[in-house]
């Protein structure tokens, strides 16, 4: 589904991804780990087309086509979703308003027919189950006054509704209580389909104690210095990344 | 070389008995004084500091305008008309041609001119009272000239039933200078709830010269929603003067989209004890356009509210000014005054003017006032993209979410629908 080869992206004169090799496969979940500043919000950013970053060397493949040739939107109609770190206010659009015109964008550019309002509604109920997220939440305008919690369980509704094929989570359990990560990660494994793939990338293994990865990759300098089972995210929270970054040097 | 100013008041002092035809003296008898002050007023260039940011004294040397004494041509399709059931105050150039109509509960709408001459002690008790002559020469001209225009009477303890619309045509015949007033009176434990809208037939540059005087009684009601859209080669002067006295409730919304060259002078003052007044704006100035609000709101009796919010889209060249000035006087305690005023600002080449401007003379009172330019916020296109939301229509949805909270305001119903898309039209051209 997606395979990263060798990529390099730049902000400013600044490097921060130094060769990024790594495939993943439909039904697969990868976490991807690793100390602050080690480029994992950036690996998200340039999958999901930021022009913040300039991609200076490698190519990402994803459904076989050319990821990088891709505008942002394209990924996103192609089943590419990126959950924020730092999800978004816009202050005067309401959430219904914004989730219609993306669920109508994408159905448009797959060749789908819009939804009815009916069936929007219908559908934005049932969605909004999975994430435990109250229904008047939605006539509120998208991510104004939310909570940290419900800003994240917000990213969640919002894959569910757009049944992405291929799903980043940045830091998607960062600023989470007990409860709100459970719900979040319950979600998440809800959504979880044969046919797609979800990169969970995250500073803490107990968010993996409910999404449970096939994969997981350790993020160092701009590069993967380390790629194991879901046991290497047990080892990393008894013994920190020093260890693996003293094995890489 | 003549001056405009002696331009303008020979005009006036050569066409004095065509003005006065049919009028009472009444009306008569104001244009003197007025006429006094604007010699000693002069027009207004930037060198006034309220009208700092727009020159109009340039604006009246672009052209020759010229003034037409009687009604000119019929130009008002229905197609023009906004799609609301209301009564419906038809006016042509100044001149109102759907005559006077009274009501079987005492609510009188139609031609100023009729008004005053069919009850004349009822519009000589609020005609030119409020109206601020001696500090504005804009205003001095409208009471010099002015023939006709809008009356609307609520009487003591009625609602209107529907909305009253005055339905102003501009018939942009080449440089014609248009006057119009309107005077509303609206009774004790009345209410009303009023459109004002404009449109113009053909493509010439003329200039209209517009004045309003809203009588509040006791515990009264209105909403006003005035809609600005003309052709982009028109000057519209636009002064509007209110009255508030105790408990009464005024809320003005002004939708400035279309129009070369707009100057609204918004004026209210509050007079009684828990009197509330809202004043919102929405301007969005295109392609050389100008849009300039200037509100003045006094504060003159302790206990009374004030809100006001007007947000601004400026774009190619376009230039939207706002100049908020609240006044607080040394008894008004217990004021409560609220401003805030907020621009996008599309591209370099359009200018965005910010003014806030409190005096406060009173040491018990609430007031705030805030003022931000900026652009659109270039994180929720990029939330927006990533959801699948082109990079057009994610711009386009956070204008709209930018100007909804005014577009809320707006309770007549029917209005909002009417705003979003008269201001999406704009959104979509710009």
């Amino acid at each position: 589904m997606l395979k990263i080869n060798n990529l390099h992206a730049v902000v400013g004169d600044r490097e921060i991804l130094r060769g990024i090799n790594l495939e993943v496969n439909a039904g697969e979940v990868h976490a991807i780990m690793g100390p602050n500043g080690s480029g994992k919000s950036t690996l998200a950013s340039v999958l999901a087309g930021s022009d913040r970053y300039e991609v200076t060397e490698g190519t990402v493949t994803y459904n076989g086509k050319n990821l990088l040739d891709m505008s942002i939107e394209e990924r996103a109609c192609e089943g590419l979703f990126l959950g924020f770190q730092y999800p978004v206010e816009i202050p005067g659009v309401s959430m219904a308003n914004f989730l219609r015109h993306a669920v109508d964008e994408q159905r448009k550019c797959r060749g789908e027919e819009p939804l009815s309002a009916a069936e929007f509604l219908k559908m934005m109920r049932e969605k909004a189950k999975i994430v435990e997220i109250e229904n008047k939440l939605t006539n509120r305008a998208v991510n104004e006054g939310f909570s940290g919690g419900e800003k994240k369980r917000n990213e969640i509704f919002q894959m569910a509704m757009l049944e992405p094929k291929l799903a980043i989570l940045d830091e998607t359990d960062s600023g989470l209580d007990i409860d709100a990560l459970r719900i979040v990660a319950t979600g998440v494994t809800k959504l979880k389909r044969p046919d797609n793939a979800t990169i969970v990338i995250t500073h803490y293994q107990r968010l993996l104690d409910y999404i449970v990865p096939d994969f997981v990759h350790v993020l160092y300098d701009g590069r993967i210095i380390k790629t194991a089972g879901k046991e290497l995210a047990m080892e990393l929270e008894e013994k920190g990344y020093d260890w693996l970054i003293k094995e890489y040097r | 070389m003549k001056t405009i100013e002696n331009k303008l008041t020979d005009l006036y002092l050569y066409n004095t008995d065509l003005i006065n035809e049919g009028l009472p003296s009444f009306i008569k008898n104001n244009r003197r004084e007025a006429l006094e002050a604007f010699n000693i007023l002069g027009l207004p260039d930037t060198g006034n500091e309220k009208y700092k940011y727009s020159n109009i004294k340039s604006r009246y040397g672009l052209h020759n305008y010229e003034k037409y004494f009687s009604v000119t041509d019929s130009c008002c399709e229905d197609v023009c008309k906004l799609p609301v059931e209301s009564y419906e105050i038809n006016i042509i150039n100044g001149f109102c041609i759907s005559g006077l109509t009274v009501l079987s509960d005492g609510v009188v709408y139609g031609s100023l001119k009729e008004a005053s001459n069919q009850y004349p002690e009822l519009v000589e008790s609020g005609y030119n009272k409020i109206a601020d002559n001696k500090n504005d020469s804009v205003s001095a001209l409208n009471t010099m000239f002015v023939q006709d225009g809008a009356f609307i009477y609520i009487p003591k303890g009625v609602s209107a039933q529907l909305p009253i619309s005055i339905v102003n045509c501009y018939n942009a015949i080449e440089n014609i200078y248009i006057f119009a007033r309107n005077l509303i009176i609206i009774e004790e434990n009345s209410s009303l709830k009023l459109i004002i809208d404009s449109h113009t037939i053909g493509e010439s540059a003329y200039m209209i010269n517009n004045l309003t005087e809203v009588i509040l009684g006791k515990n009264a009601f209105a909403e006003i929603v005035e809609f600005q859209k003309e052709n982009d080669k028109s000057t519209h002067l636009n002064n509007f003067y209110a009255s508030q006295p105790e408990n009464s409730n005024l809320k003005v919304v002004v939708i400035s989209t279309d129009g070369g060259f707009i100057r609204n002078n918004w004026n209210v003052n509050l007079e009684g004890g828990n009197a509330e007044t809202h004043n919102y704006g929405l301007y969005i100035a295109g392609c050389g356009q100008s849009i300039d609000n200037y509100t003045n709101t006094e504060h003159r009796v302790a206990d009374c509210t004030s809100f006001e919010k007007y947000k601004g889209i400026v774009a190619c060249s376009g230039k939207g000014i706002f100049n908020g000035r609240i006044l607080v006087e040394k008894d008004a305690q217990r004021t409560r005054a609220f401003q805030e005023n907020h621009n996008l600002v599309l591209d370099d080449n359009s200018i965005v003017d910010s003014k806030p401007q409190l005096e406060i003379y009173a040491d018990d009172v609430k007031c705030s006032h805030g003022a931000t330019v900026g652009q659109l916020d270039e994180n929720a296109v990029f939330y927006m993209r990533q959801r699948g939301i082109s990079e057009e229509e994610a711009k386009k949805l956070q204008m709209y979410g930018f100007m909804n909270d005014i577009v809320g305001e707006v309770k007549i119903a029917g209005l909002p629908e009417i705003i979003n898309r008269i201001a999406g039209e704009k959104i979509e051209s710009l």
